[in-house]
C-alpha cells in the first residue's frame, strides 16, 4: 500500500514544487525546501518496506518515495536548479543481486570530487565561509536522512578544518560571547549595587573582600556554565555520568559483609 | 561414579583442619599468607569453567604453578565463535602465539564518518606492526591444547550447576553433564571463565551487567572484491549503522565479517545491519552470506567479581573495553593473572586460599594495571560516540598522524604510548576545535529540520 501511494505522490507533489522553486531565489536555494520537511522518524521501517517490494520495481521513484513520504520535496530540492528532475531518475539504477538499495545521491553543483569547490563560493573576490558552512550543514543533514554508500570511486575529503578559525569565531563565538558578557555585566552591576546598599561597602572595597570574591567567582562560573534552562539538569547528569563507569568498577570492592573473612588493606 | 564422587568428597573432608574463625581473623592483621592452612596429601584443586582464551590461560598458569586444574568446556574444538577475531601485537608476544595461526595481518584501517569522510589509519605503522586476525576456533583450541600439555585436565561437558558451600572449609561442587552422564566434581577454587552468560556468576550471585549486542554476517566475496580487503579493515560510524557503537567490515580467512552492535537499541539491530550493508554496498555487493551470528558483549564489570573462592575472569567478569569492544586480550590476561594469583597465594598448590587472597593478588593487580585504560576508553566512547556531530569530529581527528600513532601504539602494546608534550597539547586543542566545529554544524543541521 505504501508503494501505490508512492507512485501517486510524485505526480501530485512535484508540479507544485517546481514553480515555487523559482520564487526562492537567494544563494541558499535549498533552505526553504528543507525547512518544509517534517520529522521523519519512521525512516528505517519505511526503507525496509521499500526494499522488500523494490525487487520488482527498480526505479528511483518508488525507492525514494517511501522514504520521502513525509518529505516529498526531496528529489526536487536536491536537484539543483541547473539540473532537471529527470536526473534523479538517471542515477537510481539498481544493480545488485541481494538488495535493491536504490538511493538518491547527494547532488550539488558546488560539491565536486568529494569536497566543496571553494571557487564557487566567492563573494566580492573572497570565499564566503558562511555559505560553505551552510552548504556543509545541509549536506550532512541530507546524508543523515539518506545515508549513502561509501564508495572508493568518489571519496569524501571535506574536513571542517578547511574553514579558517576566524570564520568560526566571527560567526558563532562572538554573538554568544556578547550575550554572556552582557549577562555577566548586568549581574555584576546589580550585585555590586545590592551589596553596597546593604553593607555600605563600595565597589573597590568589595573586591578586596574574600566573600565578595567568592560570589564573583560563582557569578562568572554560573554565567559560563548555565546558559539555558536545561543546562542545570544537563550538568547534573554529566557529573553523574562521568562517575558512573568508575562506580561500576569499584562495585566489587564495595560489597563487603561483616561476616566475610576477607579484608582488603 | 557415585562412589567416585563420594571418594573425592571424602578426600576433602579429612585433611582440611577445622579452624575457621581464629585463622581468618589473624589474616586480617598479618599481611603474610602463611596463615593459610596447608593442604596435606594433595595439591590445591581448581576448576576453570570455560576453556576459551580466559579459561585456557588461567588453566595454563595454574597447571604450570603446580595446582591441580580441571577445565570444563561445552563446545567442540572447531566451533566458530561470533567474534571480531582481532588481537594486538602484545598478545602474540606475551602468549607465544605462533604466526601460522594468523590468517591475516591487517595494516590498514579505514574509518568512515556519517558523511562518508574516510580516513586511512595505519600510515604510522612500522613494517613489523600489524593487527592479527585469527579464527577464534583456531586460537582457542591452540591455547586449550597448550594448557593441557602443561598438565591441565580438559573435561568436555556442560556445567549445569555450581554449589556454593555453606561452611568455610567445604568444597565447591560442580555438577556437569559429560557423555550424557551427570557427574560432579568437588574443588577448592573455581575460576569462572564462561563468558557473557556466565553460569558461575549466577551461582555466586555476582550481579548483572548491561550488555551490548554484536551482530554480524559473514559474507563470502568474489575474489576481486576480497583483494580490496587484503589487509584492510573498515569501521563505520553514524546513527544509521549504530546509535552508540560502530559497524565494521573485518576481513577473515577467506571472507569478510560485516556487522554492527548497539547497547540501547537492541531491537533495531537488523535495521542497523541493513544500514551497514548499504553503506559498504559497493564493496560487498555480489557476496554471499554464509553465516549470521550474534552475541552479547558486556559493557562494564559485574558488581562482584570475586566471592569466596570463586573468581570471574574475561567476559564473565565484564572485561571488555568500551569504544573498541576489545575483549580477547583482556580475557587471556585476566585468566593468566588470576591463575598466577592462585598459585602465588597457595604457594604452588600447597596451601588453601581465601577470598582476601584472590582480591589482593588478582583483583587489585588487575584494577591497578588496567582501570585507567578502561576509564579512558569509556571517556572516548562518551565523548565521541554520542552523536553524529561528535563522530564527525572523531573521524576528522583520526586524520592527524600523531593521533594515529598514539592510538595504534596504545592498542598494539597496551601501554600508554609516550608522546611529545607539545604534540599532546596540539592534539587536545585540535580535539576541542573539531568538536566545537562539528557541534556547530550539528546545531545548524538540527535547525534545518524545523
Amino acid at each position: 500500500m505504501s508503494i501505490s501511494m508512492a507512485l501517486l505522490s510524485p505526480t501530485t507533489h512535484l508540479p507544485t514544487l517546481s514553480p515555487s522553486s523559482s520564487h526562492f531565489k537567494p544563494l541558499l536555494t535549498h533552505k526553504p525546501f528543507l525547512s518544509l520537511r517534517p520529522k521523519n522518524h519512521p525512516l528505517f521501517t519505511i526503507r525496509a518496506s521499500a526494499e522488500n517490494g523494490a525487487g520488482a520495481l527498480g526505479s528511483v521513484a518508488t525507492a525514494v518515495e517511501p522514504k520521502a513520504e513525509p518529505e516529498v520535496p526531496v528529489p526536487a530540492a536536491e536537484a539543483v536548479p541547473v539540473k532537471s528532475e529527470s536526473s534523479a531518475g538517471a542515477n537510481g539504477s539498481p544493480g545488485t543481486a541481494e538488495e535493491v538499495s536504490v538511493v538518491n545521491l547527494f547532488e550539488d553543483g558546488r560539491w565536486v570530487n568529494g569536497t566543496w569547490d571553494l571557487k564557487q563560493f566567492e563573494k566580492n573576490g573572497k570565499t564566503d565561509w558562511d555559505a560553505v558552512i551552510d552548504a556543509e550543514a545541509r549536506r550532512r543533514k541530507w546524508l543523515q536522512d539518506n545515508p549513502e554508500s561509501s564508495s572508493n570511486g568518489n571519496p569524501v575529503s571535506f574536513d571542517t578544518s578547511i574553514v579558517p578559525w576566524w570564520a568560526w569565531i566571527k560567526r558563532y563565538h562572538l554573538p554568544e560571547a556578547e550575550i554572556l558578557n552582557g549577562r555577566a555585566a548586568m549581574i555584576g552591576f546589580f550585585m555590586a549595587y545590592f551589596v553596597d546598599s546593604l553593607t555600605g561597602v563600595g565597589l573597590v572595597d568589595q573586591m578586596g573582600n574574600f566573600f565578595c570574591k567568592t560570589l564573583l567567582f560563582i557569578a562568572v562560573g554560573g554565567v559560563l556554565l548555565i546558559r539555558k534552562n536545561e543546562d542545570v539538569e544537563n550538568l547534573k547528569k554529566l557529573l553523574e555520568e562521568t562517575t558512573f563507569y568508575d562506580k561500576q568498577w569499584q562495585a566489587t570492592w564495595q560489597e563487603e559483609t561483616p561476616a566475610s573473612s576477607s579484608k582488603k588493606k | 561414579m557415585a562412589s567416585a564422587t563420594q571418594a573425592t568428597l571424602s578426600l576433602f573432608a579429612a585433611p582440611l583442619p577445622a579452624k575457621p574463625r581464629s585463622l581468618t581473623i589473624r589474616c586480617l592483621k598479618s599481611t603474610t599468607r602463611t596463615t593459610n592452612p596447608p593442604i596435606v596429601g594433595r595439591k590445591l584443586r581448581a576448576a576453570v569453567i570455560g576453556a576459551g582464551p580466559a579459561g585456557s590461560s588461567a588453566a595454563e598458569a595454574l597447571a604450570a604453578g603446580g595446582v591441580e586444574c580441571f577445565m570444563f568446556e561445552r563446545s567442540g574444538p572447531s566451533t566458530a565463535k561470533p567474534c571480531g577475531g582481532a588481537i594486538p601485537l602484545c598478545m602474540l608476544d606475551e602468549f607465544d602465539i605462533p604466526s601460522h595461526l594468523i590468517d591475516r595481518q591487517v595494516t590498514r584501517m579505514r574509518i568512515f564518518s556519517p558523511s562518508n569522510l574516510a580516513v586511512d589509519f595505519g600510515k604510522t605503522l612500522l613494517p613489523h606492526e600489524f593487527i592479527a586476525m585469527l579464527r577464534r576456533e583456531v586460537l582457542d583450541s591452540y591455547l586449550r591444547t597448550r594448557a593441557q600439555s602443561r598438565g591441565a585436565n580438559l573435561i568436555s561437558g556442560l556445567v549445569t550447576d555450581l554449589e556454593v558451600p555453606t561452611s568455610v572449609d567445604a568444597p565447591y561442587v560442580i555438577s556437569y553433564t559429560a557423555d550424557n552422564k551427570r557427574e560432579s566434581l568437588a574443588v577448592d577454587v573455581v575460576i569462572g571463565a564462561d563468558g557473557a552468560n556466565s553460569r558461575v556468576s549466577k551461582s555466586i550471585k555476582a550481579g548483572d551487567y548491561a550488555c551490548a549486542i554484536a551482530f554480524q554476517e559473514r559474507i563470502k566475496l568474489p575474489d576481486d572484491k576480497m583483494d580490496y580487503y587484503q589487509d584492510l579493515a573498515e569501521m563505520y560510524v553514524g546513527n544509521d549503522v549504530s546509535p552508540d557503537f560502530y559497524a565494521w567490515v573485518f576481513p577473515k580467512c577467506d571472507h569478510v565479517a560485516v556487522g554492527t552492535g548497539t547497547v540501547c537499541s537492541k531491537q533495531d539491530i537488523k535495521v542497523f545491519q541493513r544500514a551497514i550493508r548499504a553503506r559498504a554496498h559497493s564493496k560487498i555487493s555480489g557476496g554471499k552470506v554464509i553465516k549470521v551470528e550474534a552475541h552479547p558483549i558486556p559493557e562494564h564489570p559485574r558488581p562482584t567479581r570475586v566471592r569466596g573462592r570463586v573468581a570471574l575472569v574475561g567476559d564473565a567478569a565484564g572485561y571488555v573495553t568500551k569504544c573498541s569492544g576489545e575483549g580477547i586480550y583482556f580475557a587471556a590476561k585476566s585468566g593468566r593473572l588470576c591463575g598466577e594469583a592462585i598459585v602465588k597465594a597457595s604457594e604452588g598448590g600447597e596451601r588453601m586460599i581465601n577470598e582476601g587472597d584472590l582480591k589482593r593478588e588478582y583483583l587489585k593487580e588487575w584494577d591497578g594495571k588496567y582501570i585507567t585504560t578502561f576509564r579512558f576508553l569509556d571517556l572516548l566512547q562518551k565523548v565521541f560516540y554520542g552523536s553524529d556531530a561528535a563522530r564527525e569530529a572523531l573521524v576528522e581527528l583520526c586524520g592527524d598522524e600523531y593521533v594515529q600513532r598514539m592510538t595504534f601504539e596504545s592498542y598494539l602494546y597496551k601501554k600508554l604510548a609516550d608522546g611529545n608534550r607539545w604534540e599532546d597539547a596540539k592534539m587536545v586543542l585540535n580535539t576541542v576545535g573539531s568538536l566545537v566545529r562539528c557541534n556547530i554544524l550539528g546545531k545548524k543541521m538540527q535547525g534545518l529540520k524545523l
